[in-house]
Parts: C-alpha cells; structure tokens; sequence
C-alpha cells in the first residue's frame, strides 16, 4: 500500500473543494445544509480511522469525543460567553484530554476488550450529559447555542466548516503519513512485532487515540453551532456505530474512504427517510453487502474495478 | 474513486435543481418517529395525521388549495429531527411544520422553526420548557403539559382523601418535570398530604422490584407516578403478585388510561388505577367525537381505536384553521392567526393562549374498572379535567 | 437504604429479587457466552433472537390461546430455526474473518430482524400473562414472594446444570470443548466440526428465545427491547470470562445483585450501572472471573 498521495487522488480532491466552493451560488439551501452536514460526518470517520485504520483498534465509542466537542463549545459560548477563538479551541482540547484519559486505561487491552471499554466511557459521557442537567440541559438537550454573528447565516457557516474541515483534513493527513503514521501501520500490522522492535506501542495507540478524539471534538464543535444545539443522543452508542459503520463502508485502509463512506451513508440515509420507514433493513442489508462482498470498502471496490479496467482483469 | 465521487456531486447538483416548484398547495413537513422504540407512537400519530389532510382536502383545502404531507422520521434522534427539519423547509419548501414526540426532539425542531422562521405546532412533547424559556413566536403546542397533568393528579389525591404517597417517576426530563408538577399541584390542592419517598427507574428500566418493594415497605396510600408504556405494564406485571394494587391506589400520568394499554393489558391490567388519556374511543361526551372515532375505525380496520391519532389530527387541524383564517401560509401571519385561536375538536374545544402559545388541552381521567362482556377494562366514570391552574 | 438495614426481611426479600432477575438474565447470558466459547463469535443478534422470544411467547398464548408451556417450547424450536439458517446462510462463511466484520453481520441481523418483528407483531406495546398456576404468591414463612419469580430462581440453575452435564460429561462436550482448542486438529481426526458449529449456535439461540419466553410476563415485548438484554449480557459475560459456564452463571447473579441493590442505595444512576460493572472488570481483571487470559496480539 503506498501513502505517497497519488495524482488521481489529489486532482479528485482538488476539483471537489473546487465544487464545494461554489455549492453557495447554486442558491439552494438545501444543498448547502446538506453539505454541510456531510463535512461535519466526513471529519468524524476520517477521525475514527485514525484508530481503526492505523492503530488496528476498534473504537464503539467514538461519538464520545464528538460530544465532548460539541457540548464543550455550545456551553462556552452560550453560558460563559466567551469569544468563538477561544471557546472552539477549548472545546478540542477537552476533547483531547477526555480521549488522553480514556486511551489511558483502554490502551492496555486489545480487541474486544478494547472495543467493550470504549463503549463503557462513552457511555458514561452518555450518563453525565444526561444527568448533569444544570449545565448540559440533561436530556432535553442543550438548545439556543450562541452563534458569533460573522457566522450566524447559512452561507458564512458553510464556508467556515469547509475552511475548518478542510484544514483539519490536511492536519490529519500529514500526521497520518509522517514517520509516525508509518508506526502506527507497522503498529497495526503486527502489534508484537512492532513492539520487539522498540516500538511503544501503547504509547502509539494513545497517541492515534488522542488525535482521533481531538479531531471527533472538532467535528462536534462545529456541529453544536450548526444545529444551535447539542442532545444527549450524540454520545449514545448509536452515533458510534454510525460512525462506525461510514468508516467500514468507505474503506478502512484507506486515508479518504471513510469520508467517502460518511457521505454515502448520509445521503442515502437522508433519501431512505423520504421513501421507506424500513430504513433498519436498508442499513442493514448495506452491511450485509460490505462484509460479505466489500470488506474493504467502496475504496477496496474502486480499486479492484480500476484494475480490471486497466489490467484486463484475470483472463 | 474518482468516478464515485464526481456521480454523487452531479447526484447532489441535480436534486437541489428539483427544489423549486410552483406553490399552488399548502405543504405540511411532519416528523414522527417510525422506525424503531418510537413507532409505538409514530404510526398510530401518523393515521391521525392522515386521515385529518384526508378530511381537510375533502372540504375543499386550506384557502382552496390542495394539502399535501411531506413526511419524516425523527429516529427519536433530536440530531436527526433537526436536520430532516431543515430538509423539509430548504428542499420541500414546506409551509409549516408538524409533530414531535420526545422533548429533546421537540426542542430540535423548534430550534430549526425559529432559526428559519417557519412556524412548528407540536402535538406530542410535553416539556414545560417549550412553552416557556425556550419559546419563540413560530412555536406552538396543541398536547398537555407536566404541569396540568401534575395538577390533575394532585386534585385526585386530595378527593381520595388519602394522607400519604410515593412517587415514582422515570428518571429523564418528563419524570423529573411531571414529579415537579405533582409538587406543584400537591401545594395547591392538598398541601396536608405527605410525601413518602420519591423514586427513580431509568428510561427504558425492564426491572421494578427494587422500587415496588420499598413502595410496600413504606407503606403509603397512594402512589403517583408517570411511567409510560411499556414501562407501566413491565411495574404492573412485576407489582402484582406483590399485592401491591390491593394496598395502594395508583395515580398515573402518562396515558395510562389509553385504550392501546388497556386493551392490550386485557383481564392482566391491575386494579385501583386513576389515570388519564387524551381520548377515549367509547366515550363521547364532546360533539363530534362519534364521527370522528367511526371514521378512525373504518380507517385502521379496528372497532376500538387507539388514543395518539387525535394528537396529531388536532394538529392538522389548528393549520386549516390558522391556514384559512390568515389568509395565507406567510409564517408571521400563519402565527398571528394562532395566537388566541379557537377550534372544535373531537375531544372538546382548544384554545391557543397567545402569551404562551400553549393549547388549553384538557385530558379524560378516571378509574379503570371492570365492564362485563369485555375482557379489557374501561374508564368509568370518566372527567373531563379542563387544562388550567387556579 | 434505611429500609435496607431496619428491616431484615424487605432485605431478604431483596437478595430474592437480585438472584431472580439474575436468573432470568443468566439463561439469555449462558447463550450468549456458549456461542462466543465455541465459535469465537459476539453475536450482537442475541438480543433479538430474545425479543423474538418473547414475541413467539405473546402469539402462542394471546392469539392462539394455548398454554404458557407450549409458548417456552414454540421459542426454544423458532429460535432454533432461526440460528440454523443464519449459521448456515451467513455466519458459516465469515469464521475465518476478522471479529469487526463478524460483529457486523450480527448488527446487520439486528437491523433486519427488528424491521421484521414490526412488519409481523406491529409497534404496540404487547402484554403476556403469568401462568395460572404462577401468577400468585408464595408463602415462605415469613413473607409472600411472587410465585413466578421463584420459578426463575428454580430453573436457572437446572439450565445451568443441563449445560453443564452437556459440556462437561458428554462425548459430544467433549468434543465442543475440544473444538475450542484446535478446531484444525480435530477435523483432521474426522470430527464434523461444521455440525458442532451448527448445534452450539442452535443451542445458544434457543436458549435467548427461551430466556425471552420467560421473560416475557415481566417484560411486555415491545419495538427497541432487544437493545436493553443485549447490554446486559454483555456485561454479565465480560464479568464472568467470555466462554465460560460458570462465568455467565455467576456474572448474573453479580449483575441481579449490584442491580438491586444499586437502585434501593443509588437509584439516580441505575442508567449506568452496566457500564460501571464493565469498566470496573474491563480494567481489573478484562479476561472475567472465570475465564482465561486472551493470547498477546491478534
């Protein structure tokens, strides 16, 4: 697998954030929520894939950090009032922190273990979001986020996320392809290897741990703003085996799948919802097909179609 | 990759081209959940609604114009409420929104209502902050509130003459609010009657021993509570055997009393039970309800129908109502012709208070006994117990 | 709380509650635990194969008015069905998978078998009624117990006794347990791995579908009740060891107990009591009580 960033994919995302640029003039704005929507969800797999991707953990509790970020900046803003340049950082690196103590204890265990103990702290967050109802609201949610007025408007605010998400991806990219993220492959490949090696590898899985949370929180963030509200249900287990599910439909191994998968899986959610109630079965019958025909991904599936394409295939 | 992702740009591209047409009908966006724990009430919610455009289309529309549904599933996912929102206004450029049932998902789409400036009735949640600190002029609420429903029970308490309760409620938002309101109202009423214990089961709770034995242990006359659902057949089954409704009488909130519980529970639902509904298809006290419950029937195939349907029917409508009397589906004049409207309704009138925006919705309360020739238990006698706080 | 230290017998009567709910649990949880032992597969769908349970429950004795025994059985054979076709169908081809996409497959059945439960009993909460003979007291000398809950705390441990003389003193446990160890090995020596496979997963399903049958006079069957059992016994097995009889046996009544008693002290964070016991095992001892530390690596 190479990680050196290939013309094809560097055109494709070029002339995309080119699209996304002009999405505002079309005027519609549903289009403009819509993408909206989808780069706040495209940044929450990218991030999961950190783990799952490159240190070959599996998180069920993912939202967490999401629901961090995201309460974090609506109570900044709204009840402490503070400034969006500071509140927004703030709210990462709670997320951070929230994942740091997390990896802690959770990177000491493996599989499902460390799946299981995933879920268990997000759904404490859960718990404390629920309960704390001075402060988070509890469960009738935290509603009436302030938003700063330079971006309090449809089109101010999707401009913000593309330029936030945008960056963020780029961040995550560079981190992903550095000595680093090589680790974390070789981390992921062979956890025992890795470690004879000289690797830390609980200090490697930590560290993806961390940046995953951080860029979940971001995510969150700026979904708080866009909703003008933050619910209980983001930290609920659901959220992380949505996101969970976008991650595995793009493609696990592949940096930009799970951002693809993200996109997918909301827009055919969306349209489900205008035609079927059976959207259960729909998703369901999507997972059937990506564990028994597409396990890795649609990004797995253009690629053996490319090589058919180019190669003449197996004949 | 490439190919995937310039199809879903130019996918994306060409439905935003399908967004505009020509408005020559009223169009109603209504969310309820469908899918999932939800459904229990969503699809009953969603006959109601129905057969209410049916009715209103028959009569020639609002302002001459056809009614049309655009509808939605809220998932119970206030995330996912908000932004099926947002799609019914910006892409199906709906004129007024409708539904609800959780309070979180209340809130989220009175959120987006107020941000995008289309007017939201909401026919299920019933968190007091809806109509309070969190109200704005495009919101509107046509259910009950923990408050009246905390009155109603209160009142019981005092004409049971009892001197002591327990109170157990679910441990989320509408249990906390509805055990606020019985405080409320216990204070009005009956500020002599004592508070025992107050109990806690979370949402969702499949497990009552705990709570049922120290009711017994503590030994009170009367419990009060709002558990719901299923929650109430899982505590009634469980309490049972106990003998917990021979010693204690049960007044609940939550709808209890409705006949989707009722007829289900069959000879198992419990004894000494006061609880309270919206509607009750064999009780006809208010005019039009006959006609409305055999209309019902025809519709879902079932002689005995089930109480969520009006909820959203009264939705439905208060928009003709509002829809024909303004004149128009401008949504500041949509709301001023809310403010202070006054419709008929199968369970008796309704009236929108133009300060809170809050309907006047009463509930049918009473105890559920035993009718020979059924196997299910009815309410008898049934009171109309009017929403207001004196 | 005080109730708890004042008055001994509403304390026993306590003790009874935690080892009924456990019991009840433990039934769905050995399931559970059976199928991971042998098959090294966490079936997410074991909830639903309980909510299916409870669903058969309600036909056979509400709509074909038979008796409440005939409903235990309808569940253990429906369930059984079931499992055959989904091992056989779907799960046979995944075994030398990863566990992510194992997991997947049996979210994917839960997903599809939800939408199938509304489609055939609807979205009303249902209601069962105890046996005739069950739906009392009991008399215990010192105080009245519900009779039904007592049949719990009785046939709890004759399952787990069942189990265990399958497992534990049969040819065929021996083989099962054999198959845990080295699959490879024993089909070498002409075992037929597939079929123990098939009938592991058979066994566990059914036992989900009688634990919800049993269940179901307690917990009416109702849309969404497939995702409260199956946290749960997720809990319960993690404490007792994954795989491990005993374990779920004993991670049940740990569960019953810190349940009840959680919610008489600290009612305010019954949501979270699963979680709590989770963590606290996952950080403590992750492999169980009971079961075996998992090699290094995967």
């Amino acid at each position: 697998m190479s990680w050196n960033i290939s013309r094809g994919v560097l055109i494709t995302c070029l002339v995309l954030f080119g699209l996304l640029v002009f999405v505002p003039l079309t005027g519609s704005k549903y289009l403009i929520d819509l993408s909206t929507e989808i780069m706040v969800y495209a940044l929450f797999a990218l991030s999961l894939n950190v783990i799952i991707g490159f240190s070959g953990n599996v998180s069920f509790g993912h939202a967490a950090y999401f629901a961090i970020g995201g309460y974090a900046n609506a109570i900044l803003l709204t009840t402490y009032g503070w400034p969006l340049i500071f509140a927004f950082p703030a709210a990462i690196i709670l997320s951070a922190l929230a994942a740091a103590f997390v990896a802690y204890f959770c990177t000491r265990l493996t599989d499902i273990y460390f799946a299981m103990l995933t879920l268990a702290f997000s759904m404490l967050v859960w718990a404390i979001a629920f309960k704390w109802r001075s402060v988070t609201g509890g469960d009738d949610g935290f509603v009436g986020v302030t938003v700063p007025s330079f971006i309090d408007g449809r089109v101010p605010f999707f401009y913000f996320t593309l330029i936030i998400v945008t960056a963020s991806i780029i961040i995550l990219w560079l981190i992903c392809h550095s000595a680093f993220g090589q680790t974390l492959i070789a981390v992921r490949e062979n956890l025992t290897r890795a470690g004879f090696i000289g690797v830390n590898t609980r200090m490697m899985r930590g560290i993806a741990f961390v940046i995953a949370g951080a860029f979940a929180g971001v995510a969150g963030a700026i979904f708080a703003m866009y909703n003008r509200g933050v619910y209980t249900e983001s930290a609920f287990w659901a959220e992380s085996a949505q996101v969970l599910i976008m991650t595995l439909l793009g493609g696990m191994y592949s940096f930009f799948g799970p951002a693809i998968g993200a996109a997918t899986l909301y827009i055919l959610e969306r349209f489900a919802n205008e035609y079927t109630e059976y959207w259960p079965t729909v998703l369901g019958l999507i997972l059937l097909v990506i564990v028994l025909v597409l396990p890795e991904g649609l990004v797995g599936l253009a690629k053996r179609l490319k090589e058919r394409l180019f190669l003449g295939g197996g004949q | 990759m490439k190919s995937i992702l310039r199809a879903s740009v130019a996918a994306a591209f060409i439905l935003a081209a399908g967004a505009n047409t020509v408005i020559s009908e009223v169009k109603i966006g209504v969310l309820y959940p469908i899918a999932g724990t939800g459904a229990v009430y969503g699809t009953p919610a969603m006959h109601g609604h129905n057969m209410a455009v049916d009715e209103v289309n028959a009569a020639g529309g609002i302002m001459g114009q056809k009614v049309v549904t655009f509808a939605r599933d809220t998932k119970l996912n206030p995330a996912a409420a908000a932004a099926a929102a947002k799609e019914l206004i910006t892409k199906e450029d709906v004129d007024v929104l409708v539904g609800g049932l959780s309070s979180a998902v209340g809130l989220a789409i009175s959120e987006v209502a107020r941000q995008e400036g289309v007017v939201y009735i909401a026919t299920i949640p019933k968190t007091i902050q809806m109509t309070t600190n969190k109200l704005h002029k495009y919101v509107f609420r046509t259910s009950s509130h923990t408050d009246f429903e905390g009155d109603a029970i209160a009142q019981i308490v005092k004409k049971l003459g009892k001197k002591s309760i327990c109170d157990i409620q679910l441990d989320y938002a509408y249990g906390h609010d509805l055990a606020a309101g019985i405080e409320k109202g216990l204070a009005r009423h009956a500020p002599n009657v004592k508070k025992l214990i107050d109990l806690r089961s979370k949402l969702g709770a499949t497990d009552y021993n705990a709570q049922i034995t120290q009711i017994l242990g503590s030994g009170c006359e009367v419990v009060t509570s709002g558990l719901w659902g299923s929650h109430f057949v899982n505590f009634a089954q469980q309490a049972k055997p106990f003998g917990l409704f021979d010693r204690v009488t049960y007044v609940s909130g939550g709808e209890i009393a409705s006949h989707e519980i009722a007829g289900k529970m069959g000879k198992d639902y419990p004894d000494n039970v006061i609880s309270n509904t919206y509607e009750l298809w064999y009780d006809h006290s208010f005019p039009g309800h006959k006609k409305f419950q055999a209309d019902l029937a025809k519709r879902s195939g079932k002689k005995e129908t089930a109480m969520w349907p009006v909820l959203a029917y009264i939705g439905v409508k208060f928009i003709e109502a509002a829809g024909n009397k303004a004149g128009s589906m401008d949504a500041d004049k949509f709301a001023a012709a809310l403010e202070g409207m006054t419709i008929k309704t199968p369970v008796g009138d309704r009236t929108i208070d133009p300060k809170t925006h809050q309907a006047n919705t009463g509930q049918f309360w009473g105890p559920m006994v035993k009718k020979s020739g059924v196997d299910y238990r009815v309410m008898s006698p049934v009171t109309f117990y009017p929403a207001k706080l004196d | 709380m005080d109730m708890l230290l004042s008055s001994p017998s509403f304390a026993f009567i306590q003790v009874l509650n935690s080892i009924s709910l456990g019991m009840n649990l433990f039934i769905i949880a050995a399931g559970l635990s059976l199928i991971f032992g042998v098959l090294r597969v966490i079936n997410f769908a074991h909830g639903v194969f309980y909510m299916f349970g409870a669903y058969i429950m309600y036909s056979v004795t509400k709509e074909f008015h038979m008796n409440f025994f005939w409903g235990v059985i309808a569940a253990a054979i429906g369930l059984a069905v079931i499992a055959v076709l989904i091992e056989r169908g779907l799960f046979q081809w995944l075994y030398d998978k990863e566990h992510l996409m194992q997991l997947l497959l049996t979210f994917a059945i839960v997903l599809i078998m939800g939408d199938l439960a509304k489609i055939i009993w609807g979205t009303d909460q249902l209601s069962v009624s105890y046996p005739e003979s069950l739906s009392g007291a009991t008399n215990l000398g010192f105080t009245f117990y519900p009779s039904y809950r007592l049949m719990l705390c009785i046939v709890g441990p004759l399952i787990f006794l069942g189990l265990w003389f399958l497992i534990e003193k049969t040819r065929w446990g021996r083989l099962t347990r054999a198959a845990t160890q080295d699959m490879e090995m024993l089909a070498a020596l002409g075992v037929n791995v597939p079929v123990i496979y098939v009938t592991i997963f058979l066994i566990g399903s059914a036992l989900a579908g009688v634990g919800g049958s049993l269940a179901a006079p307690i917990n009416s069957p109702t849309p969404g009740m497939d995702a409260t059992i199956i946290v749960e016994c997720f809990v319960i097995v993690i404490i007792g060891g994954l795989g491990s009889l005993w374990g779920s046996f004993v991670g049940a009544l740990i569960y019953g107990f810190v349940f009840n008693f959680g919610s008489v002290i600290v009612p305010n964070w019954q949501d979270v009591f699963a979680f709590l016991l989770l963590m606290a095992v996952l950080l403590i001892r992750p492999w169980g009580l009971f079961g075996k530390p998992e090699r290094e690596g995967h």
